[in-house]
C-alpha cells in the first residue's frame, strides 16, 4: 500500500492506495465522489475525464499513487465555476444530455474546450469532443451547447490557461512549385532484415491461421536434420522457449512471450513425428498461459531439403495454429507475417551459429525479438488489435 | 394541447440538474457495510464440454461453481411457437460451454481487482468441441448442436405467405439482392451493474440492478431463486443508457442475488467494457435472400424473403430467441402498399452470446433490406429512387391500412413524409451537384429511406406467442400530496427518455400542478404499481396513458371535495388549472388537499374512500400498436481513393403522433440516429472460425464520436393515433431504424455506375474498397483487348 | 478490469530509475503518461512486476532550442507541444503531428518518449520522428548513446531499448526556412490510430528529401528512390503509379488494398508540399 497525498476540489486528502488502484478508483471508492464515472476502463470513453493540475486527463488510466501532490477536480468541484455553470445551463437549454452516465466527463471536456479554444466553430468543437463517448444524444445537444458557451470573448475568462490552442488550419496544397533539388547523401540504408528468408505466404483455413516460411542453415541436410531432433538445443535456439521435459515423441516446456509490455507465458506439450525417411517433422503441440486463461493449438511441420548442391539446407515450414481466450480477443490483422520472418530469421541465425565454428557463443541476443515460436504471430494479431481496429 | 407545461410543451427536463453536477446515482455507485465484489470468470473456448473447474485450496465462500449454486434455478423462455425449441441458460456454466464470455465461475472479494485475483487461481478443464460461428452454415453441419437434445440447431422455424404466388406471376420486373449485418453490442456507456443485499427488518431481498423492467425482473429472479414475490424488491435507480441491453433477466442478477440472499451481506458485480464487447455481442445479425417483383414503373407487387437471424447460444427471458425472427417476418413488409409476400424466417442457435432485442428490434435490418431493393427495383425502371419509393408507399386515404403481413397501420401520411424529406434535403440541387462532379474527386451520393414503426403494441400481438410475461395493462399510481402537489408513479423506468419530466406533462396536463410539484417515481417495484418496463417505444403511450387515467379518475374526487368547501353542489363545479371552479367562487386543490389530510372536519360525508390517490392501468383501445413513421434522406460524399464515406447532409421527417416534449423526441431521434450510422459504417462483433470474439475494446469495436454523427436537421408531422390518448406514439427506436438503409442507399447512388452495390454492414474502407477493386477488374475482364 | 498487482516507485533521478530497471531483470517497466501502458495494465495484457514512475522527473520535461536542433524531454507531453510553447522554429511540423493524436485528454498525459518506448507501428511520433531525421538520446547504466528514430524501432512494439536502458529526449533537427512538410493519415474516426500514414520532409537548400510510409505491419518504412525522384522532378514524379510500386516495394506483405490505401496517404502527405 501507498499513501496518496493530493488536493481533491480544493481540500487536501489521503489514503492508502495498492499501487494498481487508478484515480478513478480512488475517487469513486475511497472519496466517494461517485461523479467521476467508469464507462471503459482504457481510456477511450472519456466518462471519468477529471482535471489534474487544471488539465483534463483519464481518470481510469491515471495510477491514484502517480498523483501524489496533484490537484484533482472533479465533476462535484465545479459549483462555484462560472464557465461551467454555463455549460451545464447549456446542456440543459439544448439537451446535451440523456441518461447522464457521459455528462460528468463530457462538462469537464466541453470546459477545457471553452476555454483553450475560445470561438471556436462546429466541426473543431466536434473534433476536440472526439475523446467522449456519448451513446444517447447524437451529439447535436452537446455541441451546440459548446458553442453557445465557448464564444470568443471567452478568451478573458478567470481560469483560461495561459496559452490558447494554435489555428486549426489544414495544411492546404501547395501553391507554388518546389526548387528542384538534387538529395544529399543520407545516412546509408539499413542492410534490410531476414535476407534469407524466402517470401512467406498466409492465409485462412477454416478455425487455423496458416502460414508457410524457409530458411537456410549453412550446413548439409543431414546435420541439420540431427539438430533439430537435438530438442535442447532446439529449444535454445528459439527466443523464450524453456524445455522441462522430453522423449523422443514428446516434448514439454514452457514459452514466454513478450511483446512491448505485453506478456504471457505458455505452458504445455507437443507431440513429434519425424519421418526419416521424407525428412519431414510434424510437431502437434498445445499451450496454455494461466494468468490469461489464454489457450493456443497449433501444428508445424518442417522438411528438410538440400540447397545449393548438398553444401547447405532449406528448411521449409508451414505452420498452423489457432488461439483461444483473451489474448485472442482483438481484431486480427496480416501484420503477423513480417514478425514470422523476423522470428525466423532469429532461429535460422541461431541455428546457423551453431553450425559455424565455434559458434555455441555467437548466438542471437533472444531479447532482441522476445516472441516466440509458432505463437507470436497470433500474440502479435492481438496486440495489434488492441492498438487498431480489424481491417475487415 | 392547452398547457404550456402539458402535452406539447417545450419544457427543459426535471432530471438534468443532477446529472449535471455527477450526482446521478448508477447501481455502481453504491458502497454498503461489508459489501464484497463479484467478478466471473469466463470461458475462453467458444463450444466444449466442460471436464472439471478446479478451485484452490481454501476457497469456500469466495469461490462458487454451478454446483454450488443451491436452489438457485436456470432461466429458461418459454414461447408457445409451433416448432419453438427451448433452452436453458443456467446461472453459471453447467456441462458445458457455448460462448466464449459464458460464466464458468464466480468468485468474491473485498475489491474488484481482488475478485479477478481469485478469478486467475481457479483451474478450469474444457474439452473442445467445433464452434458453430455462422448461422447459415449450421443448417448443414447438424452434426454439431448447440444443444444436444435438439435435432437441429434451428431455435424456430416462421413461415408466412400471403397472396405471393398471384401477385408474383407476370411481374415485369424481378430483382434479387443478399443483405448481411454483422453482429454488434448495445454498448450503453454504463454496463449492467448489480448490487444486493437482504434487509431484515423488510424481511425482503434488495436487488439493485441497472434494468428498464424492474418489475419483469422481480417476477424472473423470484422464480429462479424461489422466492415469493413479496420477498423480493428490485429498485433500478439511474441507469446509463439500456438500448434493450437491460430488459431481459440476466444471469449475473440471479447469481449476485443468491449470494445476498445465501449470506445475508451485500454484494456488488459492476460489468466491465471487455465483458459487455464479448458477452454482449447480441444483436442486428441478420442475413436476408430477398426476390422482389415489380411492373414497369417500379410497383412493388409482391417479396419472397428468405430471413436467417443468427441467435446465440440462448435465448432470452422474457423475450425468447423468436421475438427477432417473429419481428422480422411482420416487419419487412414496411410501410408499403403491396399484396405478395412470401416469407421463411429462421433464428440459428450458434456459438456466441444470445440474441437480445436491440433498439430497433430486427426493424434496423428489414429496412435496410427493403429500403436496397426499392433502389435496386428503381434502378431496374430506371426512375429517381424516391419516386419509386413515394409511389409504392401507402396512402394516406388508404389509412387505417392492413398490410399484407396483417399489420394494422393506424394513420398518417407516409408520402408526404417522403415529399417533405425530399424538399428538406433539397434533392435538385444535390443532383446537380452530383453531375457537375467534385473538384477533389470525391463521388455525391443522395440516400432515402421510410419506414414505419410499430409501437407499445400489446396483449393481442404478444399473446399468442406464448411468452412468459406479455404486455397487457400499464399502471400509473398519482397521488396528491397534503401541500397540493402530484406523486406520480409509475412501473415504466426512465433511463435517458426524460420520462420524469413528460410523464410529470402529461399529469399538468390534466391536473393543471406546476411542472416543479408533480415527481415522478419509476424504478421500484417497492414503490411503484406495475408494468412490464420499458422497451418496444411503449412507455410514453402506456404510462403516459395510465398516468391520464388516473389523473381523470383523481379530478370528481376533487371537486366533490371542493364543491363540498364552497358550499355548493357538486354538478355545478368543474375542475381547471388546479382549481376548482364554482358557481359563485372557487378554490384550489391545495385546500382540497390540505383538508382531505389535515381537517376531515370539512370534508363531505359521503367522500369517495379512494381519497386522494388513484391507482389504475391502461392499454389503447385498439393495442395493435401505433405507429410512428419517418422518411431519412442522406448526401454523402465517397472517397474512392480510402474508402472513407463523409456525411454532407442529414435530414429526417417524422411524424410519432402527438408529441408530448419536441425536444425530447429529437433527442431520441438524434440518439437513434447515432446509432444507427454506427451500424452502418463502424461497430462489428467479428467471431473467428473457432467462435472467439475478435473486438474487445473500444480500440476494435468503434463507437461513433461527435466527429462521426452529423448535425442531423429534423421536421416534424403530427398525426395523432385515434386510437391512444392524445394520439401520442412511441418514439424510442425510430431513429435507429433508418440510418444504415438511407446511407447504403446514398453510397450506392454514389458508385451504381462504377458496378458497385454494397449490402453488408458495417461499410468499412476496406470493405468498399474491395469492392471497387472487384468492379475494376470485373471490367477489365469484361473489355475487349 | 483491474490490474494484477505490481510494485511502484518514484525515483528521484533518472540513474536511480535505471538502476531499478537493471534490478528488475525486464520485469519491471517504465511509466511516464501511461497512456499505452494503462489500458494494458488494466487489461491485464501487462503484468509488471515494478512500475518505475519517471513522469516526475524535471530533467525528462524541458524543451530546449539549440542552435541546430530542439531538445525534447523524453517526458515532454504532446499537448505541450501542440500547445507551440516555443516557436519550434525551423520545424513546424512538431506541433502539426502532437495535436492529432488521440484526444486532448490523452495528449495531457502522453508522452514523446513513451510513444516512441512503445513502438506501436501506428503511431506518429515514429513516423514523423523519422522523416524528420530526429536522434534520439538513450541512458543506461553504462553511459548514454544516440540512435537515429528511424534505427529506433525494430519491429512492432519492438525497439533498440535494452532492458536496462531509457529514452531520456529526443533531438529534431531544425530545417531551413524554404523547407516543406507533408504529413497526412487516415483514421476511420476522429483521434483513432490510422489505418496509414504518410510523411514528406523536403529542405531544397540542404537537400534533404524523405518520404516515409507508416501504420505498416512494422517500423515506418523510408521510400528514398521516391523521395529523390519528387527533388529532382517536382509534381510530375507524384503519380499514383509511382507512389503505389514504391509502397509496394516497401510493404510487400500489404494486401492491394492495404497497398492503395497507404500510397495514398503518402501521395497526400507530398500534395501538401507541391502544387497538383
Amino acid at each position: 500500500m501507498i499513501l496518496a497525498q493530493l488536493t481533491v476540489n480544493g481540500r487536501p486528502v489521503s489514503g492508502q492506495v495498492e499501487p494498481r488502484t487508478h484515480l478513478a478508483d480512488f475517487l469513486r471508492e475511497q472519496l466517494r465522489l461517485t461523479g467521476t464515472h467508469l464507462g471503459c476502463e482504457h481510456g477511450v470513453c472519456g466518462a471519468c475525464t477529471v482535471l489534474l493540475d487544471g488539465v483534463p486527463v483519464r481518470s481510469c488510466i491515471t495510477l491514484a499513487a502517480a498523483c501524489q501532490g496533484a490537484e484533482i477536480q472533479t465533476i462535484e468541484g465545479f459549483d462555484d465555476d462560472p464557465v461551467m455553470g454555463e455549460l451545464r445551463q447549456a446542456f440543459s437549454r439544448e439537451h446535451g444530455l440523456q441518461c447522464g452516465f457521459c455528462t460528468p466527463g463530457m462538462l469537464i471536456a466541453a470546459r477545457d474546450i471553452v476555454l483553450r479554444v475560445p470561438g471556436a466553430d462546429e466541426a473543431r468543437i466536434r473534433t476536440e469532443l472526439a475523446g467522449n463517448l456519448c451513446r444517447c444524444t447524437g451529439y447535436r445537444g452537446i455541441v451546440r451547447a459548446v458553442a453557445s458557451v465557448a464564444t470568443a470573448e471567452r478568451s478573458a475568462a478567470p481560469g483560461a490557461p495561459a496559452v490558447t490552442a494554435a489555428p486549426f488550419a489544414e495544411p492546404a496544397a501547395a501553391r507554388a512549385e518546389m526548387a528542384r533539388f538534387t538529395v544529399a547523401a543520407d545516412r546509408p540504408a539499413l542492410a534490410p532484415v531476414a535476407a534469407a528468408a524466402a517470401p512467406a505466404s498466409s492465409g485462412e483455413e477454416k478455425g487455423w491461421t496458416t502460414f508457410a516460411d524457409s530458411f537456410v542453415i549453412a550446413a548439409a541436410p543431414e546435420p541439420v536434420w540431427r539438430m533439430l531432433a537435438d530438442f535442447p538445443l532446439v529449444a535454445a535456439c528459439l527466443p523464450g522457449a524453456e524445455l522441462t521435459g522430453h522423449d523422443g515423441r514428446t516434448v514439454k516446456g514452457s514459452l514466454r512471450v513478450r511483446l512491448g509490455p505485453i506478456s504471457a507465458a505458455f505452458a504445455g506439450s507437443a507431440a513429434i513425428e519425424r519421418d526419416e525417411a521424407a525428412r519431414t517433422c510434424l510437431v502437434k503441440g498445445a499451450g496454455s498461459d494461466g494468468a490469461s486463461r489464454s489457450r493456443t493449438r497449433g501444428e508445424l511441420t518442417y522438411r528438410v531439403v538440400p540447397e545449393d548442391g548438398d553444401r547447405s539446407t532449406r528448411v521449409l515450414i508451414d505452420v498452423r495454429y489457432n488461439l483461444q481466450g483473451p489474448l485472442a480477443q482483438f481484431s486480427r490483422s496480416g501484420i503477423a507475417l513480417e514478425l514470422a520472418r523476423r522470428l525466423l530469421a532469429d532461429f535460422a541465425a541461431n541455428l546457423n551459429a551453431r553450425v559455424s565454428p565455434g559458434g555455441q557463443a555467437a548466438t542471437v541476443p533472444a531479447a532482441r525479438l522476445q516472441a516466440g515460436r509458432l505463437l507470436w504471430s497470433a500474440l502479435w494479431a492481438w496486440a495489434r488489435g488492441w492498438f487498431r481496429s480489424g481491417k475487415t | 394541447m392547452g398547457r404550456e407545461d402539458g402535452v406539447g410543451g417545450h419544457v427543459l427536463r426535471k432530471e438534468d440538474d443532477r446529472f449535471l453536477r455527477g450526482r446521478g446515482s448508477y447501481v455502481s455507485d453504491m458502497v454498503l457495510p461489508g459489501q464484497s465484489e463479484v467478478a466471473f470468470l469466463r470461458s475462453p473456448v467458444a463450444h466444449g464440454y466442460l471436464r472439471s473447474i478446479r478451485k484452490p485450496a481454501g476457497s469456500d465462500g469466495t469461490i462458487f461453481t454451478y454446483e454450488d449454486l443451491t436452489g438457485l434455478n436456470s432461466i429458461v423462455s418459454e414461447c408457445a411457437v409451433p416448432g419453438f425449441k427451448m433452452s436453458e441458460l443456467p446461472p453459471l456454466a453447467r456441462g458445458k460451454v457455448r460462448f466464449v464470455g459464458e460464466a464458468l465461475a464466480m468468485t468474491v472479494a473485498p475489491t474488484r481487482a481482488a475478485a479477478e485475483d481469485l478469478a486467475e487461481q481457479v483451474e478450469i478443464d474444457i474439452d473442445e468441441l467445433p464452434a458453430i460461428v455462422d448461422a447459415r452454415a449450421s443448417r448443414a453441419t447438424p452434426a454439431v448442436r448447440v444443444h444436444e437434445d435438439w435435432d437441429d440447431n434451428l431455435f424456430v422455424t416462421l413461415n408466412y405467405e400471403n397472396g405471393f404466388e398471384a401477385q408474383a406471376r407476370g411481374a415485369k420486373v424481378v430483382v434479387k439482392r443478399t443483405v448481411s449485418l454483422a453482429r454488434q453490442t448495445m454498448s450503453p456507456l454504463e454496463g449492467k451493474a448489480v448490487v444486493a443485499y437482504w434487509d431484515d427488518r423488510a424481511d425482503q431481498l434488495i436487488v439493485y440492478t441497472s434494468t428498464q423492467v424492474p418489475h419483469m425482473i422481480r417476477i424472473g429472479l423470484a422464480e429462479a431463486l424461489g422466492l415469493d414475490e413479496g420477498r423480493l424488491r428490485v429498485v433500478s435507480p439511474d441507469v446509463g443508457g439500456g438500448f434493450g441491453y437491460k430488459c431481459v433477466l440476466q444471469p449475473e442478477e440471479l447469481c449476485v442475488a443468491w449470494l445476498a440472499l445465501t449470506y445475508r451481506r451485500p454484494f456488488r458485480y459492476i460489468e466491465d467494457r471487455r465483458e459487455h464487447l464479448v458477452v454482449g455481442a447480441v444483436a442486428r445479425q441478420h442475413h436476408y435472400e430477398l426476390t422482389a417483383y415489380a411492373d414497369e414503373t417500379g410497383r412493388l407487387l409482391a417479396l419472397d424473403a428468405e430471413i436467417m437471424v443468427d441467435g446465440g447460444a440462448y435465448s432470452s427471458w422474457p423475450f425468447t430467441a423468436g421475438l427477432e425472427p417473429g419481428q422480422a417476418v411482420g416487419n419487412l413488409p414496411g410501410p408499403y402498399d403491396f399484396r405478395g409476400y412470401r416469407c421463411k424466417s429462421m433464428c440459428a442457435a450458434t456459438n456466441k452470446p444470445g440474441f437480445l432485442p436491440y433498439r430497433g428490434v430486427a426493424r434496423t435490418g428489414v429496412c435496410l433490406a427493403l429500403e436496397l431493393m426499392i433502389d435496386a427495383i428503381a434502378r431496374e425502371v430506371g426512375r429517381e429512387p424516391w419516386e419509386v419509393r413515394h409511389d409504392n408507399l401507402v396512402a394516406q386515404a388508404q389509412m387505417p391500412y392492413d398490410n399484407v403481413a396483417r399489420k394494422h397501420y393506424d394513420s398518417g401520411d407516409y408520402q408526404k413524409c417522403l415529399r417533405m424529406a425530399r424538399d428538406k434535403i433539397d434533392l435538385d440541387t444535390w443532383r446537380a451537384r452530383q453531375r457537375r462532379g467534385e473538384p477533389d474527386g470525391r463521388r455525391i451520393g443522395i440516400g432515402f429511406a421510410s419506414f414505419c414503426e410499430q409501437t407499445a403494441h400489446g396483449a393481442s400481438v404478444l399473446a399468442s406467442w406464448g411468452l412468459p410475461v406479455i404486455p397487457g395493462y400499464d399502471e400509473a399510481s398519482v397521488r396528491i400530496t397534503p401541500d397540493g402537489g402530484a406523486e406520480v408513479r409509475v412501473g415504466v423506468h426512465s433511463h435517458g427518455q426524460g420520462m420524469e419530466t413528460t410523464l410529470a406533462q402529461v399529469a399538468n396536463e390534466i391536473l393543471g400542478i406546476g411542472l416543479d410539484k408533480i415527481r415522478v417515481i419509476h424504478g421500484d417495484t417497492g414503490a411503484t404499481p406495475f408494468s412490464t418496463g420499458t422497451y418496444a417505444s411503449r412507455s410514453i403511450v402506456m404510462a403516459g396513458g395510465a398516468v391520464i387515467n388516473a389523473c381523470r379518475l383523481l379530478v370528481p374526487r376533487v371537486e366533490a371535495i371542493g364543491a363540498h368547501l364552497m358550499q355548493c353542489a357538486t354538478a355545478t363545479v368543474r375542475y381547471e388549472d388546479g382549481r376548482i371552479v364554482g358557481p359563485q367562487s372557487s378554490t384550489t386543490l391545495k385546500e382540497v388537499a390540505y383538508a382531505w389530510h389535515r381537517r376531515p372536519d370539512r370534508l363531505p360525508p359521503d367522500c369517495d374512500l379512494g381519497g386522494l390517490e388513484a391507482t389504475v392501468s391502461y392499454k389503447p383501445k385498439v393495442d395493435t400498436g401505433v405507429f410512428s413513421y419517418a422518411s431519412h434522406a442522406a448526401v454523402v460524399a465517397v472517397d474512392l481513393e480510402l474508402g472513407h464515406i463523409e456525411i454532407l447532409d442529414y435530414v429526417i421527417a417524422e411524424d410519432c403522433g402527438t408529441m408530448v416534449n419536441p425536444m425530447v423526441v429529437e433527442g431520441q431521434t438524434l440518439g437513434g440516429v447515432a446509432q444507427g450510422i454506427g451500424t452502418a459504417l463502424y461497430e462489428e462483433s467479428p467471431y473467428d472460425e473457432n467462435g472467439q470474439p475478435l473486438a474487445s475494446t473500444l480500440a476494435d469495436y468503434l463507437l461513433p464520436g461527435a466527429g462521426e454523427v452529423p448535425s442531423v436537421r429534423i421536421e416534424h408531422l403530427q398525426t395523432p393515433s385515434p386510437y391512444s390518448e392524445f394520439g401520442i406514439k412511441g418514439v424510442g427506436e425510430g431513429g435507429a431504424i433508418a440510418p444504415p438503409a438511407v446511407l447504403f442507399n446514398a453510397v450506392n447512388d454514389a458508385l451504381h455506375d462504377l458496378g458497385v452495390e454494397m449490402s453488408e454492414t458495417p461499410l468499412t474502407p476496406h470493405r468498399l474498397l474491395a469492392a471497387l477493386e472487384r468492379a475494376r477488374s470485373r471490367t477489365a475482364r469484361t473489355e475487349p483487348a | 478490469m483491474k490490474p494484477a498487482p505490481f510494485d511502484y516507485m518514484r525515483p528521484r533521478d533518472t540513474s536511480e530509475a535505471i538502476a531499478a530497471l537493471a534490478q528488475g531483470g525486464g520485469e519491471a517497466k517504465l511509466i511516464a503518461g501511461g497512456q499505452s501502458l494503462g489500458p494494458m495494465l488494466n487489461l491485464r495484457l501487462a503484468r509488471p512486476k515494478l512500475l518505475i514512475d519517471i513522469s516526475g522527473l524535471e530533467a525528462l520535461r524541458t524543451m530546449d532550442e539549440e542552435s541546430e536542433a530542439w531538445r525534447l524531454g523524453a517526458a515532454v507531453t504532446h499537448a505541450r507541444i501542440e500547445d507551440r510553447r516555443h516557436d519550434f522554429r525551423g520545424c513546424p511540423l512538431l506541433p502539426t503531428v502532437a495535436r492529432d493524436i488521440a484526444f486532448r485528454s490523452v495528449r495531457n498525459r502522453g508522452t514523446v518518449g513513451g510513444s516512441m518506448a512503445h513502438a506501436d507501428p501506428a503511431a506518429d511520433w515514429p513516423l514523423a520522428l523519422a522523416a524528420l531525421g530526429a536522434t534520439l538520446l538513450l541512458q543506461g547504466p553504462g553511459g548514454d548513446r544516440q540512435i537515429p528514430a528511424d534505427d529506433f524501432m525494430a519491429a512492432a512494439f519492438t525497439t533498440a531499448l535494452r532492458d536496462d536502458e531509457m529514452i531520456a529526449a529526443v533531438r529534431v533537427p531544425k530545417f531551413s526556412p524554404s523547407a516543406r512538410f507533408g504529413y497526412f493519415k487516415f483514421c476511420r474516426k476522429v483521434g483513432e490510430f490510422p489505418e496509414a500514414s504518410g510523411a514528406a520532409v523536403f529542405d531544397p537548400e540542404t537537400r534533404i528529401a524523405r518520404v516515409f510510409v507508416g501504420a505498416l505491419s512494422g517500423a515506418p518504412a523510408s521510400l528514398p528512390g521516391l523521395a529523390r525522384d519528387v527533388a529532382e522532378r517536382g509534381s510530375p514524379a507524384v503519380t499514383a503509379e509511382a507512389v503505389l510500386a514504391a509502397v509496394t516495394a516497401a510493404a510487400p506483405t500489404l494486401s492491394i488494398i492495404e497497398q492503395r490505401m497507404h500510397a495514398e496517404t503518402v501521395r497526400r502527405a507530398l500534395r501538401q508540399i507541391l502544387p497538383t
